[in-house]
């Protein structure tokens, strides 16, 4: 939680001492006597709480009530009733919602994880450039319009300060799916990737930008695409063989789209990988390598029943070799994984 | 099997009830106030804290349940506190206070359900969202499913629009993000196969791939994260211990090693941190605690993994039939 430093804080002169705001008797919260719950406050953000009580009461449509909003929200973004508020007033004073986006772009800095934030921004761009509109140009167009250009620059500072920002890599997938802007995202997901291999909100994205908004039930790729990005997952792996998200995403990928590549391309390349003096010592020790051959051997005897008792023998090593090994913490579940083998 | 919890480290009761007592009594504190908006849901923390400590009336239930009776908005929905607008967080909050203070009856129970079903949506897919303005996230699937089955509305609601839903939202690593394409968070996970559960579909769960990743979350500390390379936290002790116990593989985490970690960031003032050496909060006492009652630890009742209520308060309302949704093949 967030604790304000006082002395950091604006010296704001009280509203009560204000001549615009004279005309407005503030109501004070009402805790009721032996209250459950008695709210504190500073002074300056009961006296906001207290005009903005008055003037929600009343339902007063004007820009000070507007700017007042501003100044709960930035204390407070989690308020959720003062959006709301805020909300009708940008659209009854029909306000300059590119000037909007700027404020909120403005106090995002400070609460990167407030979903309400991200909410007003999603309104607000839609309002900007209806979806609708943006399809009748190319993606060309779409990602040179100031409205999207924006969009993807303050996305790009936002997940550059936190890479893994949960809620910035939601509105970035709202964002593209929305104004169809495939093609640029499969060049920022590798770039992010690059960055860091181990971000795994990175990986997901890619997953999300191949796929397109396509059902995965419906996907199946073709040979070229399936070992291009087996490609691509091996030259990552190398960057940093113990790191769950390229495993995870080749296997996961390949046995929904193109699961006996799993065992045709994706195993030789990895064994080779293996096999390489420079990266042995890093393939031996790291779990995920072990896990995904049990994955591929499972897909393969699943295929081809003539290899099952010899993949199943050596599944048995590999589990138990995980179990008191290489991954200790997990030996339940690598117990569990070889119990089951014998039950296929 | 039984568990052993070998540690030396001791769940200090006496000071987190104290911790939970004293919560209302911090007024002279900024983050008092900032947490306004959501001051329903931290008296159900609260709530789940005692109850789970065996010591539930360690805090007034008629002055509870008036505030909570209060937060009511005329749309049927609860808000956060008094005056708020209602929100789906929140009324859950209220719904769950008062079914543990054996106080529905306070509450028209069609009224909240109007509230709820209000929230349904069908654009840009069939789901439900947090509030009028349109937000959607598994986490409210499961929500409107839960809040529904208290006052045994759910038929109400397009459940198969809601699981579709849901179903949109698992991953190639088996897990479940917060709407469709969402990476897979343990939260969400959580979120996900409880509203299956409660939906009679945890057939569409890929049972092994998501235990497997579920598992994979506990780090040699012990301590559990939520999504690959990030940092241990101990409310993960709840959303990966739930999750895992509604797939009937709670043993696929190493019991005594999580304790260890949760116990480790106790505050020996009362209440329980992210982690060890941080500011204890409501929100990690309960699901630090939640999650230690998960795993048997000693002295703790039994929490329902769906509903994160004392299982004796899940039983009595009748709410424990999502168990006789589990597929047969699971307890072989």
């Amino acid at each position: 939680m967030r604790i304000e430093d006082s002395e950091q804080a604006e010296e704001a002169v009280s509203l009560a001492q204000q001549a615009e705001w004279q005309d407005i008797t503030p109501i004070e919260q009402d805790e009721g006597e032996g209250s459950m719950c008695p709210i504190a406050y500073t002074d300056e953000y009961r006296e906001l709480m207290g005009y903005l009580r008055a003037v929600m009461a009343v339902g007063e449509v004007s820009e000070r009530a507007l700017a007042l909003t501003a100044r709960v929200i930035e204390e407070n973004p989690g308020h959720y009733t003062v959006w709301v508020y805020r909300k009708r007033l940008v659209e009854e004073l029909e306000s300059d919602i590119a000037k909007e986006l700027d404020w909120v772009s403005e106090i995002s800095s400070k609460f990167p994880k407030n979903y309400q934030l991200w909410h007003h921004r999603e309104s607000l761009v839609t309002r900007l450039w209806a979806p609708s509109n943006a399809q009748s140009v190319s993606e060309d167009q779409r990602v040179t319009n100031p409205v999207l250009r924006r969009e993807l620059q303050f996305l790009g500072a936002a997940i550059d300060e936190d890479s893994k920002n949960f809620h910035a890599w939601s509105y970035r997938q709202w964002l593209i799916s929305t104004y169809a802007l495939w093609t640029q995202e499969l060049v920022f997901v590798d770039t992010m990737i690059n960055q860091d291999v181990r971000n795994n909100s990175a990986w997901n994205q890619r997953y999300f930008a191949i796929l397109a908004n396509r059902d995965p039930s419906a996907v199946h790729f073709e040979a070229d695409m399936a070992k291009s990005e087996i490609e691509y997952v091996v030259e990552h792996i190398k960057l940093a063989p113990n790191n769950d998200s390229p495993w995870s995403y080749v296997t996961g990928l390949l046995l929904r789209h193109a699961p006996s590549m799993l065992y045709t391309d994706l195993l030789p390349r990895i064994k080779q990988l293996a096999a390489d003096n420079a990266y042995q010592a890093a393939m031996t020790l790291t779990p995920f390598y072990w896990s995904a051959l049990l994955d591929i051997y499972e897909q393969q005897a699943a295929d081809h029943p003539d290899t099952k008792k010899q993949l199943v023998e050596e599944s048995r090593a590999i589990c138990d070799q995980l179990a008191s090994e290489t991954d200790i913490i997990h030996c339940r579940y690598w117990n569990f994984r070889k119990t089951s083998l014998d039950t296929c | 099997m039984a568990e052993t919890f070998a540690t030396d480290a001791k769940l200090l009761v006496d000071k987190h009830v104290e911790f939970i007592q004293n919560l209302d009594k911090k007024q002279d504190r900024l983050e008092y106030w900032m947490t306004e908006h959501l001051r329903v849901s931290g008296i159900y923390w609260g709530l789940v804290v005692l109850f789970l400590l065996r010591r539930p009336h360690a805090l007034d239930h008629e002055q509870i349940i008036s505030y909570v009776l209060s937060c009511q908005n005329a749309d049927g929905g609860f808000g956060g506190h008094t005056n708020h607008d209602s929100h789906l967080l929140y009324t859950m909050s209220s719904v769950q206070i008062l079914a543990m203070l054996n106080a529905l009856d306070r509450v028209d129970g069609l009224r909240v359900t109007k509230y709820v079903l209000s929230l349904q949506t069908k654009s840009p897919m069939t789901t439900v969202c947090g509030d009028k303005w349109g937000e959607h996230d598994t986490r409210f699937a499961f929500i409107a499913l839960a809040i529904l089955s208290f006052f045994n509305t759910q038929d109400q609601l397009d459940v198969s629009g809601v699981v579709e839903y849901v179903r949109g939202a698992m991953n190639y690593d088996g897990g479940f993000g917060s709407k469709p394409g969402g990476e897979s968070h343990a939260a969400q996970v959580y979120t996900s196969v409880a509203a299956l559960a409660l939906a009679g579909r945890l057939d569409i769960v890929d049972r092994d791939r998501l235990s497997s990743w579920l598992a994979e979350r506990q780090l040699p500390c012990g301590g559990l994260n939520g999504r690959p390379q990030k940092l241990e936290d101990v409310c993960y002790a709840w959303w990966v211990g739930s999750a895992l116990d509604i797939l009937q593989r709670r043993h696929w985490i190493q019991a005594s090693k999580l304790a260890s970690f949760v116990l480790s960031a106790q505050d020996e003032k009362g209440g329980i941190a992210d982690r060890p050496g941080d500011v204890a909060d409501v929100y990690h006492t309960c699901f630090g605690i939640a999650g230690l009652a998960l795993v048997r630890y000693p002295g703790l009742e039994e929490v329902d993994p769906v509903y994160c209520m004392p299982r004796s308060v899940v039983e009595q309302l009748g709410l424990d039939k999502w168990q006789s949704n589990v597929p047969e093949s699971w307890s072989q």
